[in-house]
């Protein structure tokens, strides 16, 4: 069970790579984050971990219902491209992602064997980071590379859950935090994008 | 033995019927009021009667050509995977075989756009062999990692083995494998998102282009391989990712399989009027899905052994 919804995850982490449109990029971000809570809720209730499922609630309701809902508000407002070309063309980043994934799962394979529980998750984890780092590199646009650090932050998270037996929730909470202070400051940006300061 | 030439029959059958279903749905769906799902039947039967004409520019290819997309699908229809268990089936069949069969057909119908000296002719087979490049690699990538999963390289005993005893721990590369598959059903059968069967727009056209000037029982044969080729596919895709319902008895088997086989159909018809057709550059985003889950699903298969 876990491994289908780990392996949705990745999924649609690469959906988002292949699209055009910012809000479709939205979409996939929203349902990246929904199988993320649906990861870090099954696992609390394996581990009958409660902060774990907390986060798990939390996690569905900011990054699944919120944060999508307060870019799509700003987009329009701000009146942001909604087309996003990327730069690297299609026929290579069909040949790039299978890199990316077989490159990282040879970087872990010497870490992985420290880790009693879950060895393989990390892997994935590490490989997605690598994944969102090549969708901030993939668009000029600013919004898309919004979208690619929050998807940064989806696959920490991702890691956090899978590699440790749960992180402290002090430090979980705070990152949410964070994520929303970034949001407005993001949106701040947006509204001076086209000024000269 | 007998089961195995009644089964191969069955697909051979129902084919054009699982053709005429999609456009009598997508009628049915749009509020108009729907043609007969036998059509095909009828107008195999019209077609068969009319007049060949060849343009004088063309070639010997021309003439055989019609042959040459019919028969390597034929082939491929008799080495299908078995419907129910004790029935005879054909064990050497694996990923490249299918493939390598299939891209036989795509060939000589890209020839036969070439060889009528028209210009739709030359658009239609440029356009083909743009999308079955891209639609190779991921064929067999997918059916590879399905053969993977089930522990043979055979198709036909992976199908037996998925449907005996399903493993269930490969749940989320076997569920990657399945949307890769779909993906490439829709693109080489030519439905909505990649290419539309119904129009005749040059913009748009792809496999009709290829097959314009071509009338008379040649069309009949070109026609009849294109749903036969849809047979083929949503079998496979029936066998290997719907595994279940082959351990029945013979006669629930085989109705359980045409109720798959239908609902298949019937999917593919309702995302033909959800979605519109993608813009010719834009396909290879599509396909590019179907490549990297079919690589996704290898992966997972191998780093998460799941």
């Amino acid at each position: 069970m876990l491994n289908v919804l780990v392996g949705f995850f990745l999924a649609t982490l690469i959906t988002e790579l292949f699209t055009t449109r910012l809000f479709r990029l939205v979409f996939w971000y929203a349902v990246n984050s929904l199988f993320l809570g649906i990861i870090a809720l099954y696992n609390g209730y394996r581990l009958s971990d409660k902060e774990m499922i907390i986060m798990g609630l939390i996690t569905i309701v900011v990054k699944f219902l919120i944060i999508p809902y307060v870019l799509k508000y700003f987009f329009i407002k701000f009146k942001v491209k909604r087309q996003i070309v990327p730069n690297i063309a299609i026929h290579y980043s069909v040949i790039i992602i299978p890199i990316v994934l077989v490159f990282t799962l040879y970087l872990t394979t010497p870490v992985l064997y420290n880790f009693s529980s879950n060895a393989n998750y990390i892997a994935v984890a590490i490989s997605s980071l690598m994944l969102s780092l090549l969708l901030m590199m993939e668009y000029k646009n600013v919004a898309a590379k919004i979208i690619g650090f929050l998807s940064i932050e989806n696959s920490l998270f991702l890691l956090g859950v899978s590699a440790t037996d749960g992180m402290p929730m002090l430090v979980e909470l705070g990152v949410f935090v964070d994520l929303l202070m970034l949001i407005v400051i993001i949106n701040i940006l947006f509204k001076y994008q086209g000024e000269k300061l | 033995m007998i089961d195995y030439i009644l089964t191969v029959l069955l697909v051979f059958m129902i084919s054009p019927f699982l053709v005429g279903l999609i456009k009598s749905f997508k009628m049915f769906m749009l509020f108009k009021r729907p043609v007969s799902p036998f059509q095909p039947y009828v107008d195999f039967m019209k077609l068969i009667k009319k007049e060949v004409i060849y343009s004088k520019e063309s070639s010997v290819i021309t003439k055989i050509a019609p042959f040459m997309i019919l028969s390597p699908i034929i082939v491929v229809v008799f080495l299908l995977p078995p419907i129910f268990h004790g029935s005879f089936y054909i064990s050497f069949m694996d990923a490249f075989t299918i493939t390598g069969l299939l891209s036989l057909s795509t060939f000589f119908l890209m020839l036969l756009g070439l060889d009528s000296a028209s210009a739709f002719g030359g658009i239609g087979s440029s356009r083909e062999a743009f999308i079955a490049a891209l639609v190779e690699p991921a064929m067999i990538l997918t059916v590879f990692t399905i053969s993977l999963i089930a522990n043979n390289i055979g198709v036909g005993e992976a199908a037996l083995n998925l449907s005996f005893h399903f493993p269930i721990h490969h749940a989320a590369s076997f569920i990657l494998a399945g949307i890769a598959f779909f993906i490439l059903l829709i693109a080489e059968n030519g439905r909505i998102p990649v290419d539309n069967p119904e129009t005749h727009l040059e913009l748009t056209m792809v496999h009709e282009a290829m097959i314009l000037d071509r009338s008379g029982p040649d069309l009949a044969l070109i026609e009849t391989a294109g749903a036969l080729k849809f047979g083929v596919f949503a079998s496979l895709f029936v066998t290997l990712f719907l595994p279940f319902g082959a351990n029945l008895c013979w006669c629930l088997a085989v109705s359980v399989f045409v109720l798959k086989l239908v609902f298949v159909s019937l999917v593919v018809g309702w995302i033909e009027i959800n979605t519109a057709k993608l813009r010719l550059f834009k396909v290879p985003n599509l396909l590019g899905i179907a490549i990297i889950f079919g690589f996704l699903s290898l992966v997972i298969y191998y780093i998460l052994g799941a």
